[in-house]
């Protein structure tokens, strides 16, 4: 448990760092982004999604085992429904409004900017919100909570997102 | 101090880094990385909903702590100039009420469509999942709208 903790942190403190030295962090630099008046955004994001989606498949070939949990390395995909369609527009426009998005957010925290507070608040609130939602009786049927496995053995199963 | 660390590395060199993140969370925890899932542990765990903090969550304080190496080591934040448009714009007390309504819509959002731009963007999409291909395009889409309606405002 507390080896999945280490290494957990450290995983985060990377991303954290990146994020920090791209300049993802900066809210100027996103919304060059979003205006398309800056190319190195999306030729990173693009950059690493390809690194990762094609290191994945080599993984998954070579029948890497994951080191903490001893499982093969997989993943589960899904079917795109209409709460992706409609959760990720109502996303978009938080992320344009701010110029934020939820990892900035925690390494602007680090990084000791006052402004990402009033912007965490909202995000624990718009989450909360959700909880509400999934928790009110007529969506308890189509709950679609713990479909995962726990990592490691014994600390339980993060939200899937 | 490492001078240097105010410029940004070649696109390249910071994306396959940041690739290498997602491969290393799935070769040591087999596990898909996401960042609004850590805040929703928290949330869960502040609320009484869970009685241990998740994976996620700890990945989030790492998140933070990275942030606060990189302060450190740099010897100056990477956020500048205010807080982008919305400090150019608008007083103080407006620009933390709309930054607490953008977060609502970032944390509500993000939580429905299963994932924000690290959950569904980049590991998502790594996974190849179809949803989270179909989130990432609507939440550019739109994110690219609403910027240029902001900038045409503004």
């Amino acid at each position: 448990m507390t080896r999945v903790r280490v290494a957990s942190v450290l995983l985060g403190a990377g991303f954290g760092f990146l994020l920090s030295w791209g300049q993802f962090i900066d809210p100027d630099r996103i919304r060059d982004m979003l205006l398309l008046r800056d190319g190195y955004m999306w030729l990173m994001f693009a950059t690493a999604v390809a690194v990762a989606f094609t290191g994945l498949r080599l993984m998954r070939r070579g029948r890497v085992r994951s080191l903490l949990t001893g499982q093969p390395v997989t993943w589960t995909t899904a079917r795109p429904e209409r709460r992706h369609v409609v959760g990720a527009a109502i996303f978009g426009v938080g992320w344009a409004v701010s110029d934020v998005c939820p990892g900035p957010v925690a390494a602007q925290i680090g990084q000791g900017i006052a402004w990402s507070l009033p912007l965490l608040a909202g995000i624990g609130l718009g989450v909360l919100i959700h909880l509400r939602e999934q928790e009110a009786p007529a969506e308890r049927t189509t709950g679609r909570r713990a479909e995962r496995h726990a990592p490691g053995t014994a600390l339980p199963a993060s939200n899937p997102d | 101090m490492i001078h240097g660390l105010l410029d940004r590395p070649p696109w390249l060199v910071l994306g396959a880094l940041l690739g290498l993140v997602v491969l290393a969370a799935f070769a040591l925890l087999n596990e898909r990385v996401g960042v609004v899932g850590g805040f929703a542990d928290v949330v869960e765990r502040v609320t009484g909903r869970r009685a241990a903090l998740g994976w996620k969550a700890w990945f989030v304080f790492g998140v933070v702590g990275g942030g606060l190496a990189f302060r450190l080591l740099a010897g100056e934040a990477t956020v500048r100039h205010g807080y982008g448009w919305l400090t150019r714009e608008l007083a103080g007390p407006a620009v933390a009420l709309v930054l607490v309504g953008a977060g609502v819509a970032i944390g509500y959002g993000a939580k429905k469509a299963g994932g924000c731009t690290s959950g569904n963007g980049l590991g998502g999409c790594a996974s190849g999942s179809a949803a989270s291909l179909t989130a990432t395009g609507t939440f550019m889409a739109t994110a690219i709208a609403v910027s240029f309606a902001i900038e045409a405002l503004t």
